[in-house]
């Protein structure tokens, strides 16, 4: 689904990402590359091809979108240094002509040699990108930029009559700020409260639709 | 019988007298089967001494083995003037048996008394442990034993535990849980050198759940310990239970070993029950449907009066809540003399209650379950039960919490909150007066709790795994495993899981020295705080401002509180004002009354001899063939009911289409509880389903079952028998529950028991940053990932295996396809339906393509204008 945010266009894919086609721009976030193996290190057993269906699903849109930069509005990664984030690392080699930037979210937790080493740009705050504002988290200050962020890996539960209701994620458009949904198949999904003017894209196998 | 002239038994005889007693038939019996060596089950009513029966078998064993030392001191080699050595004798004599000479060896061979565990008691709730011990170092002072009693549970504090590692008392009463911390800890197996016997306290509360599955696991354990180490040793395994459908099976699976004798001793004892329903002056007092009863509560006040102390049950924590503050509403002066318990009140307050009701200063306690069981407190002459209580086991043990002495009447009064709750009343009564008390199906094959209860012993001093299959084999629980499921839980806990599904740089158990064991002290810690199988939304503790904690309340509720607004606890209004670490803070609030906390809890489903039972009552009602006054008051109900849809008979089935705005009901009546309804309803939506695309809201309660759907449903006179046919039902079954989220549901409670999902622990902040996750997301991951996982299966098992019997369902669809089906279409809800319709806990089934729905859905909210959303539940005019 293509829609018009602040003059942009905007591409809302079904796998979870935004495509912004006049920059050659793939926005993503809460990748959590190597939560699986954390998991696993402290004894919590998460089958290893979590990780892998993650990387397949964003080769994917590599190869469908033809990107020149990805961007990563934080929690690229889980916490520490793992045999994910190494398997990251072969993937990366695959694709040396695509430029990587990661906005720093909570969780991303990386040496600054090993994000070098995995050619990845960082930046701890935000990164601004006229008309928008990429950042992890919800800002403090309010100004001409949209904001695009993500951290809340949002989902909404969409009621029908006869007591019936869905909960899927989505991407969130508010009136300063727009939250995409976590890429990673091993995350959880947090409702956010409905306000006047907001949009909501739910996201199904088959299409993203406005609700 | 010998036993009768050993000095122990002389002396506790005496000993009794002195206090005007004289053992029961049972005890002595009891006694006796103990002094020869046998494990069992002893069965009595409350109130006439089931504890003693066990400890003072134990005592008077005690008693003869401090003799004989004393004896064998003065007289080396003699035999005969030992005390045990005749009954040793008699014995084997008596019992020809050779597996029982083992006893022998064991009496002759102990002849010094020894300090350290003999007894360990485990009792299902916290609450029990203190009174008992009460009651056994009371006994112990008057009969000159230098016994300690101590005490092992969530609420011992630290110091204590400290204390028990180094000298454990003599007797030890202790929880499930509790006992399989202690296995958790390093160098374990000398705490039981001197174990004699362990006694599984109300047997028949543990026996139906997973607790009942971690009791058995540690009992295996512990007896492989001493077996090890002291192979002439007899322990002795016995339980207490109250009556249940299946004594036998309670006995085999308390007991399940071959080699050991074992006995059930019944009491020939009866204990008088007198039920009450309090009538509503006329049925319109009563709503269709609800779970209050508010409006029959003034009835409450003369029978609390008259009483000297009356416990009220309710079914939730949140209806106790509710009914205190309403109580103290209706009379004023009740403000102190009455006071509330149930689980979720701090220990310290809940310690202080009961207390207040042995001195008997309290008129009035409302509690929950948390007060069921066990002690007596002599002053209660009167218990009310607030709403259905779903099965007579649970009622009958409820009732006799008053008049808990032998011979004494038990007064139980039932207070209905809706209507149809008078028929379940004269239900209850007719199956107390036939004593058709159901049984309780012990849970098997729970590899959730097994995967707990290895990585407990990987926390402990580690395991061999050759050895611990065949010691976990022994038990009833995991009688049938599989050597290749349990080389599955072996991997599960060791490499992540199966060779088909890669788990790299998983770490949890690990061999060392032959062993395996769990080297990380980090998974250690957050092992041990996760010990147990009662699973809960992450706990708050609520503290004052000024300190003192009132209880515990669900993450989930304070989350929706903002600070400022008030809520109820432990019968006090409180305002909230901030979390700070993991606890809440609170002060008193000036206020009246507030929102009231509600706790999630499992809703409990009507046994299947209560619906049966239930069946012939609805008959009884309008032929007017029975004597209850229950269902004189609720015939005008019926009449309504048989005016504007109909009464089914025995060799009826009723269907009510009905439409409304809401879209098209489709109920049912089966009359077969839940838990089947469940399953049933799951069924026919599938069914439903497959001749053409539709989804169903699903709602269910004890009487039938309800599919709603915004679409007109194709069902006709036709296909209606064909809907329930009892073909081709295993596999529609299995397609059934695939699609709605009964799986998933159970998915939450074995994730968190199997260690998957990290619960959190109230008032204790671990560090799991970064560890966050869900059941939800693990049943996601391993359904699209690792199929084979045993814990997935288990999900599906207990949704269907574990809730009832394929035979059973058959059963039920057999007797509707012989029923007369009645088909009623009618433009408003019946009496029936009406609290089938208002059950806020539902499922759901659609066989819609997503993408479809979801633009129906939408298109349908968009038909919506600002018209208020939100109905109020009730707002039907009847």
């Amino acid at each position: 689904m293509t829609i018009n945010c602040k003059g942009e266009s905007l591409i809302l894919s079904t796998d979870r990402a935004i495509y912004w086609a006049s920059k050659k721009m793939l926005i993503i976030s809460d990748l959590h590359i190597g939560k699986g193996a954390h998991f696993r290190k402290a004894g919590i057993q998460v089958p290893a091809a979590v990780n892998e269906t993650d990387l397949d699903k964003l080769a994917k849109l590599l190869l469908t979108f033809s990107p020149e930069i990805l961007l990563v509005t934080g929690d690229m990664f889980h916490s520490k240094m793992n045999t994910e984030v190494e398997q990251f690392s072969q993937w990366r080699a695959q694709y040396p002509d695509l430029k990587v930037i990661l906005i720093k979210g909570n969780h991303d937790l990386l040496q600054a040699e090993d994000y070098a080493r995995l050619a990845i740009e960082v930046h701890s705050k935000e990164l601004l990108c006229f008309p928008f504002r990429f950042i992890h988290d919800q800002p403090a200050v309010f100004d001409e930029y949209y904001n695009i962020t993500g951290h809340i890996h949002p989902g909404i539960t969409i009621y029908g009559k006869a007591r019936q209701h869905l909960k899927l994620p989505c991407f969130y458009f508010g009136r300063t700020c727009a939250i995409l949904p976590a890429f990673s198949v091993f995350t959880g999904l947090s409702k956010i409260k409905a306000e006047e003017g907001h949009q909501f894209y739910a996201i199904t196998p088959e299409k993203v639709v406005l609700v | 019988m010998m036993l009768e002239k050993s000095k122990g038994y002389k002396q506790v005889i005496k000993w009794l007298k002195t206090t005007r007693k004289k053992p029961f038939k049972f005890q002595t019996d009891a006694w006796e089967y103990y002094a020869e060596g046998y494990s069992g089950l002893v069965n009595a009513p409350t109130g006439f001494g089931k504890t003693f029966s066990m400890f003072l078998a134990v005592v008077i064993d005690e008693l003869n083995n401090q003799e004989a030392a004393k004896i064998a001191g003065r007289v080396k080699l003699s035999k005969d003037s030992n005390a045990n050595n005749r009954i040793a004798k008699e014995k084997t004599s008596k019992e020809k048996i050779s597996k029982g000479s083992s006893a022998k060896v064991s009496m002759l061979k102990k002849a010094k008394s020894s300090t350290g565990l003999k007894l360990l008691w485990i009792t299902p709730l916290r609450s029990l442990a203190k009174d008992l011990a009460r009651a056994m170092t009371e006994v112990c002072r008057e009969l000159d034993l230098d016994w300690q009693v101590g005490v092992r549970n969530g609420d011992t504090a630290q110091s204590e535990k400290l204390k028990q590692k180094k000298q454990m008392p003599e007797v030890l009463i202790i929880t499930p849980e509790s006992m399989h911390l202690l296995l958790a800890q390093k160098n374990t197996s000398g705490y039981f050198d001197d174990l004699q016997c362990i006694v599984a306290d109300e047997w028949h509360e543990l026996l139906g759940s997973k607790r009942g599955v971690m009791a058995e696991l540690a009992i295996s354990r512990i007896k492989g310990l001493v077996q090890e180490k002291h192979p002439e040793r007899l322990l002795r395994i016995w339980g207490i239970s109250a009556t249940i459908g299946n004594m036998e099976q309670a006995l085999d699976v308390l007991v399940p070993y071959e080699e050991v004798l074992k006995t059930i001793v019944v009491a020939d004892l009866e204990k008088k029950i007198e039920i009450k329903s309090i009538l509503p002056d006329h049925i319109d007092m009563l709503p269709w449907a609800g779970h209050l009863g508010h409006k029959l509560a003034h009835k409450l006040l003369p029978i609390i009066e008259k009483s000297k102390t009356t416990l009220i049950f309710c079914n939730t924590r949140g209806q106790a809540e509710l009914w205190y503050q309403n109580l103290l509403k209706l009379d004023e002066n009740l403000a102190g003399q009455i006071a509330i318990h149930h689980g979720s009140i701090d220990y310290e307050l809940r310690n202080w209650i009961e207390d207040a009701i042995h001195t008997g200063v309290l008129k009035a306690v409302i509690s929950t379950s948390s007060l069921d069981l066990g002690v007596d407190f002599k002053p209660v002459d009167t218990v009310v039960q607030i709403g259905s209580p779903k099965g007579v086991a649970r009622f009958l043990q409820r009732a006799g919490r008053s008049g808990h002495s032998p011979y004494e009447t038990s007064k139980i009064y039932f207070l209905p909150t809706h209507a149809l709750e008078l028929v379940e009343a004269a239900a209850i009564k007719e199956a107390a007066k036939t004593q058709n008390i159901e049984s309780r199906e012990p849970v098997v094959m729970a590899f959730d709790v097994l995967i707990q209860y290895m990585v407990t012993l990987a926390v402990g001093d580690g395991f061999d795994d050759k050895k611990l299959y065949e010691e976990v084999k022994t038990t009833h629980a995991f009688r049938e495993l599989e050597p290749s499921e349990w080389s599955w839980m072996m991997q599960f806990i060791t490499t992540g899981g199966d060779s088909l599904t890669a788990y790299t740089e998983f770490s949890k158990v690990e061999k060392e020295e032959g062993l395996w064991k769990v080297k990380s002290r980090q998974i250690a810690m957050r092992h041990r705080l996760h010990i147990g199988t009662i699973v809960s939304d992450a706990m708050i503790k609520v503290k004052y401002m000024t300190g003192g904690y009132v209880g515990m309340v669900e993450e989930s509720f304070l989350s929706k509180i903002k600070p400022g607004k008030s809520f109820t606890l432990a019968g006090r209004v409180l305002e909230f004002i901030m979390i700070k670490e993991m606890t809440a803070l609170v002060r008193k609030s000036r206020l009246k009354s507030a929102i009231t906390p509600s706790w999630m809890g499992g809703r409990m489903s009507l046994t299947a001899n209560l619906g049966a039972i239930l069946r012939q009552k609805y008959n009884q009602t309008l032929d007017k063939t029975h004597e209850d006054e229950e269902l004189d008051i609720v015939l005008p109900l019926f009449e309504r009911q048989a005016k504007v849809s109909h009464v089914p008979k025995d060799d009826e089935f009723l269907i009510e289409l009905i439409k409304t705005r809401d879209g098209y009901h489709f109920f049912a009546y089966p009359f077969e509880g839940r838990q089947v309804h469940e399953i049933l309803a799951a069924l026919i939506a599938y069914r439903l389903g497959k001749v053409k695309p539709i989804s169903f809201s699903i709602a269910m309660n004890d009487y039938g079952f309800e599919l709603l759907s915004e679409q007109p449903i194709p069902l006709d006179e036709e296909n209606i028998k064909l809907l329930f046919s009892p073909v081709n039902l295993g596999e529609d079954i299995v397609a059934s529950i695939n699609s709605t989220e009964m799986a998933r549901r159970k998915f939450r409670d074995i994730a968190c028991i199997s260690g998957l999902v990290f619960q959190g622990f109230p008032g204790k902040y671990v560090a799991n940053k970064h560890l966050q996750s869900s059941a939800a997301l693990f049943f996601n991951v391993f359904s699209d990932y690792d199929k084979h996982n045993l814990l997935l299966r288990q999900a599906y098992d207990e949704a269907f295996y574990q809730q009832i019997e394929e035979p059973r369902l058959a059963a039920a669809l057999h007797r509707i396809q012989a029923s007369k089906v009645i088909i009623v279409k009618t433009e408003s809800y019946t009496p029936l339906c009406f609290p089938i319709k208002v059950d806020s806990l539902r499922d759901s089934m659609s066989t819609e393509e997503l993408g479809e729905r979801i633009a129906r859905m939408t298109a349908e909210a968009d038909k919506k204008e600002a018209q208020p959303q939100r109905r109020r539940k009730n707002d039907h005019q009847l």
